[in-house]
């Protein structure tokens, strides 16, 4: 009898699966605390803008019974308004994490390869190899992707360079000139796809514009999310945006009906008048990191960070053990073990209640007094 | 040399099988490359196991045996089906060895075996199923001398897959430079480290200088489906740079299991050049050698989140868990499990692994049993008759008839030493039985 274990392609028995953390209440249960303040993944603490809020509360119970556009149709119109483009360069999918599978399962095939960073965003690395696709891993430099070393690792079979821009989780960027030498030197070799989650926190006049680039490369792909900066990380909406031609690939392996119809109307309504959320947000992060660099420096605490509503720091316990000790006072950072930073944690940047109580827990956990 | 050979041989019940399969066992160590003396001892192994389980195994089935030979070692792996009542067959050959006459054949072949190879595990695979895994090693030439690198300088930087005679070498310097017990046992035979390696069975990280001169070393291998057990860091350097190096060394190890499946790595035998911060100490074990006992410190790392989970925990060691968990700031919710009123069976079964290189054998129970006290009893005194000295029992807690057999393992001499948090299924209690010299 063959074992249901052996049934697996080899790649997938020998892939870890990812467990999410558990729900709040739960947690706090677990942990005997009666307030969690959840700084683990990156969320927007301002929630989501005021119309995206309205669309949500407009939103009749009875269409829930009802399909969504099967191809996020009003959404696409408002992101092609929004950016100057035709609604076919735009693939929305369920959080942007769905469309990094949708975009490895249509450019890559047995024996191919991607190349991205050792430390970044995990998910690049998981799609590639659950799918059995090599993941080749390019080590940073001084904290930062190293596009000479990234450029020397797309051989003929690797098809897709995945640039998380800015970095999670070192919040370092490649400025336009980066990008665009690396993009000559790259000559069409392989796709690039840049991931800017984190965009729309920075606002940095040598930040490359990608969504511009792409008219003079057509290999280049971006993806941005609802789910930070838009605080709608719990409808799930992210989106592909490329050439035609590129997004009408990635269109083929991607499952239609993907996106929720609430999700479809609150991402559109985000993008309506965002100015003063954005500005909002970019304000609360600001404050946040400031107060927490000071905290940090005070401790003697190593921290690293850039763009992003989010800040590293090098702790002097396992970060493991770290968390489980935040966690008994009711605060919940990201172990960086996981992306290959050990004895770092990082930490979402949010209102300032939050990070006084991040800020007095780190300290307790550390019996700093 | 050639690869990995393996036969795989099904037989039937009928002992006149045993000898022609011990005729492929010494073919196969041939073949493999290994001398008279392994291949005997391989040979001898495989016979007396068929002979014994030819005689646990039910009317109609057969015997699905396994044969390996790689460069380091030579395996026998018998996969079979034994009905509950002929279990205790296997149990009393650990048993009997104290028994002087008249143990039945099947016994005593079960035990000659363990005596021939170098290691050997039990394991049930559940219902009726069971595995029996026995080892014999290589024997590897002694070491030629080695000099340590002299004038080691910064900048440096670590390797993931250094060629076999740079592993070779640094197996030496380790050994050279750190009591034996903090090495892993192949570093005794530098050469069987590399193969090891080669073979995938042990990985490392190790540091080179400026002049790619080997500075230090630190290596790993899995212990369990979620556990990795690590040695070192070995450093080749002196003064100041030796916390870099060690630093290197722990992050280059960490970053190459952060996204690999296990979920912790520990060891017991991690050097004193460990820096502080990177791993929790669990506890002690004791190790005795002759008239002097050492208490030597477990270390352990959890490499994600930890989701909390549930444990069975029996009011005899219900204290312990408390304050082990309090240590840990780790949450469990502790559901008590009484003291077993009356197990339904009547024999119990214990798995063990003895690893004469280790001094070291293994206990873990498979099924419950009105004996399990006088079983654990008999087992102990057979490895210590052995002259075998640390004697570990491993608790699950994710199972309660296992949490509920506190009082049976204290009854015996075993006391509770540590908690190793994701050591089995779920967490595990580590108990040693205790010894005096
Ligand atoms: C770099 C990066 N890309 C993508 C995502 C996923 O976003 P989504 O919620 O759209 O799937 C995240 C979320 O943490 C991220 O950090």
């Amino acid at each position: 009898m063959i074992r249901l274990f052996d049934r697996a392609p080899d790649y997938v028995r020998r892939f870890e699966r990812y467990v999410p953390s558990r729900p709040d209440p739960e947690l706090m249960r677990q942990y005997g605390v009666s307030h969690l303040y959840r700084l683990n993944n990156n969320e927007n603490a301002l929630g989501p803008p005021p119309a995206a809020r309205e669309a949500i509360a407009a939103f009749a119970p009875g269409r829930a019974a009802l399909y969504p556009s099967g191809d996020a149709y009003d959404l696409r119109q408002a992101l092609a308004a929004r950016f100057g483009k035709s609604p076919e360069q735009f693939l929305a999918g369920n959080g942007s994490c769905e469309v990094i599978s949708a975009i490895i399962r249509a450019f890559c095939g047995p024996g191919d390869a991607i190349v991205t960073a050792d430390k970044t965003f995990a998910v690049y690395e998981w799609v590639a190899k659950f799918s059995g696709i090599e993941a080749r891993l390019v080590p940073l430099v001084r904290q930062a992707l190293d596009p000479d070393a990234m450029l020397a690792a797309v051989t003929e079979n690797a098809k897709i360079v995945f640039v998380c821009n800015p970095n999670n989780p070192t919040g370092s960027w490649w400025d336009k000139a980066a990008l665009e030498r690396f993009l000559v030197r790259l000559g069409g070799r392989a796709l690039v796809v840049l991931d800017e989650a984190y965009r729309e926190f920075l606002d940095d006049p040598d930040f490359p514009d990608s969504m511009k680039i792409m008219e003079r490369h057509d290999n280049l792909l971006v993806f941005r999310t609802f789910s930070k900066m838009y605080g709608l990380a719990g409808l799930r909406v992210g989106y592909l945006c490329g050439s035609e031609e590129a997004v009408d690939m990635v269109r083929r392996t991607h499952i239609a009906y993907s996106v929720n119809a609430l999700g479809q109307v609150a991402a559109a309504a985000a993008l309506e008048n965002d100015a003063d959320h954005i500005a909002a947000t970019r304000a609360m992060v600001e404050d946040a990191g400031r107060f927490l660099r000071g905290v940090f420096d005070a401790m003697g605490l190593e921290h690293l960070g850039g763009a992003g509503n989010f800040i590293m720091v090098r702790t002097p316990v396992s970060d493991t053990l770290l968390y489980r000790r935040l966690m008994m006072k009711g605060v919940m950072a990201r172990t960086m073990t996981g992306f290959r930073y050990p004895n770092w944690i990082r930490v979402s940047l949010a209102r300032e209640e939050a990070m006084e109580a991040f800020a007095s827990a780190l300290r307790g956990a550390l019996d700093v007094p | 040399m050639p690869g990995e050979l393996s036969v795989l041989m099904e037989i039937p019940k009928d002992a006149a099988f045993a000898c022609p399969a011990a005729n492929v066992a010494q073919t196969l160590a041939e073949r493999s490359g290994f001398d008279r003396r392994e291949s005997y001892r391989f040979q001898l192994t495989v016979e007396e196991f068929i002979l014994c389980l030819i005689g646990v195994i039910q009317e109609g089935d057969g015997l699905r045996v396994i044969l390996t030979g790689k460069r380091h070692l030579l395996r026998a792996a018998f996969a079979f089906r034994a009905a509950e009542l002929s279990l205790g067959g296997l149990n009393s050959a650990v048993r009997d060895v104290v028994r002087s006459a008249g143990e039945p054949p099947r016994d005593l072949g079960l035990l000659l075996a363990a005596a021939s190879a170098d290691r050997y595990n039990l394991e049930h695979q559940g219902g009726d199923r069971f595995r029996i895994v026995a080892e014999v090693d290589r024997r590897y030439p002694e070491p030629p001398p080695v000099h340590a690198p002299q004038n080691l300088q910064p900048p440096y930087r670590i390797v993931r897959h250094p060629d076999a005679a740079r592993l070779t070498q640094a197996a030496a310097l380790a050994v050279n430079a750190y009591p034996a017990w903090q090495s892993p046992g192949c570093f005794q035979t530098p050469e069987k480290f590399a193969d090891l390696a080669d073979a995938g069975e042990i990985a490392c990280v190790l540091a080179l200088d400026a002049a790619e001169q080997t500075a230090g070393l630190l290596t790993w291998s899995p212990c369990s489906d979620q556990a990795l057990y690590f040695s070192g860091p070995f450093l080749f350097t002196s003064g100041t740079d030796r916390d870099d190096v060690a630093r290197l060394l722990l992050d280059g190890f960490l970053e190459a299991v952060a996204r690999e499946p296990h979920a912790i790595v520990l060891s017991v035998r991690a050097t004193a050049d460990l820096l502080p911060g990177y791993f929790e100490p669990l506890g002690f074990l004791q190790s005795c050698a002759g008239t002097v006992c050492e208490q030597r410190p477990v270390v352990f790392r959890h490499l994600r989140e930890d989701a909390g989970m549930a444990a069975w925990c029996s009011p005899r060691i219900e204290d312990f868990l408390r304050r082990s968990y309090a240590g840990l700031a780790m949450t469990r919710d502790i559901l008590p499990v009484e003291e077993p009123g009356g197990a339904a069976r009547r024999e119990s079964l214990l798995g063990a692994t003895l690893d004469r290189w280790r001094d070291l054998a293994e206990l873990r129970p498979f099924l419950d049993g009105q004996d399990m006290a006088a079983n654990l009893t008999a087992h102990v005194k057979a490895i210590r008759e052995k002259g075998i000295n640390t004697i570990l029992y491993y608790m699950d807690l994710s199972r309660p008839w296992d949490a509920a057999l506190a009082g049976d393992l204290i009854r015996s001499g075993f006391s509770p030493k540590l908690v190793l948090p994701y050591g089995g299924q779920s967490d595990m209690v580590v108990w040693q039985h205790d010894q005096t010299v």
